[in-house]
């Protein structure tokens, strides 16, 4: 069985070939792509933005609302999982053919509960973001006084030895 | 790791510890009878190995599931959510950026301000060091 070689690489080489005397004449790189493109045949979009649980068809146990108790609504999600485990588990012994709705309940639980962490993240980003500011101002800070002290000790030694070579 | 990932892997081990414990109970459960109709099911050879341990599988498993559910518990109460939302961290990097470019443009010109002083002490010592070679009498 004959084994072809690879493809060569694309000759977009040739078209910079005055580049160091004329860095004009050669095309500019691509603009950064906005919005939704293609990538073998998968759909990617280039907004990071944590899709909501409707649209994922799942419905939402906690209440909308623009200001969310997360530790609240974390906790009773929590107990609420504990109650349909038992229940999953009562079902099984009782009346095994309906465990299915059940757990889709249990799952509906799960997809809610990492649905709330991960709308957690955008502020730990803002927290982290704030922490690290404020470090930096720290590290500024010091770093002015550093100098200031330094300055203040190079004009002393100075003096000091303008006043020895005029004493001598 | 910080504390919402291990929140996150909270939530994984309670699931994988429902899973287990279901499968392993429907997996090692003895056989019971269903009906009146139906003869007794008959002994295994090895139900008194299983008659020792299983009994103990329910209790184990659920005494996991409630430790795992208490330790989410926990983490949720160490959860360092500051009230305020998003509005208020938006303000307030808002004002540490002011004060970051304040105190930049501070050190920008005490840094200016040293490096001249070190050029002008620079140029002294070679004033300095050329007077010294030439007044050095030659040996």
């Amino acid at each position: 069985m004959a084994a072809a070689t690879y493809p060569p690489p694309p000759p977009y080489h040739r078209l910079y070939k005055d580049y160091s005397e004329n860095p004009n004449s050669a095309p500019e790189p691509p603009p950064p792509i906005e919005g939704i493109y293609v990538c073998f045949g998968g759909n990617y979009t280039t907004e990071d933005v944590l899709p909501s649980l409707e649209e994922q068809g799942v419905p939402q146990l906690y209440p909308k609302d623009s200001n969310v108790d997360y530790k609240k609504e974390l906790r009773s999600l929590n107990r609420e999982l504990q109650l349909h485990i038992l229940e999953l588990a009562d079902v099984l012994v009782e009346r095994p053919s309906q465990y299915a709705k059940r757990i889709g309940e249990i799952s509906s639980i799960f997809k809610n509960l990492h649905h709330l962490l991960n709308s957690l993240r955008p502020h730990q980003a803002r927290a982290t973001l704030i922490h690290i500011m404020e470090h930096q101002i720290l590290q500024r800070k010091q770093a002015v006084e550093d100098i200031k002290r330094r300055r203040e000790e190079a004009q002393r030694l100075l003096k000091d030895a303008f006043v020895t070579l005029d004493g001598q | 790791m910080d504390i919402i990932s291990q929140l996150q892997e909270q939530v994984n081990t309670i699931a994988a510890i429902t899973f287990n414990a279901f499968g392993t109970l429907q997996r090692d459960a003895p056989p019971v009878q269903l009906s009146p109709n139906y003869p007794e099911p008959p002994a295994t050879t090895t139900a008194t190995d299983d008659a020792t341990a299983f009994p103990e599988q329910p209790k184990q498993l659920s005494a996991d599931l409630v430790k795992a559910a208490k330790q989410f518990d926990a983490l949720v109460a160490a959860l360092p959510l500051s009230e305020g939302g998003e509005e208020a961290q938006l303000k307030r990097i808002a004002e540490l950026q002011v004060e970051n470019d304040l105190i930049g443009q501070e050190l920008q010109k005490q840094l200016e301000a040293a490096e001249t002083e070190l050029k002008q002490v620079q140029e002294l010592f070679g004033h300095a060091a050329d007077n010294c070679l030439n007044m050095k009498k030659p040996e």
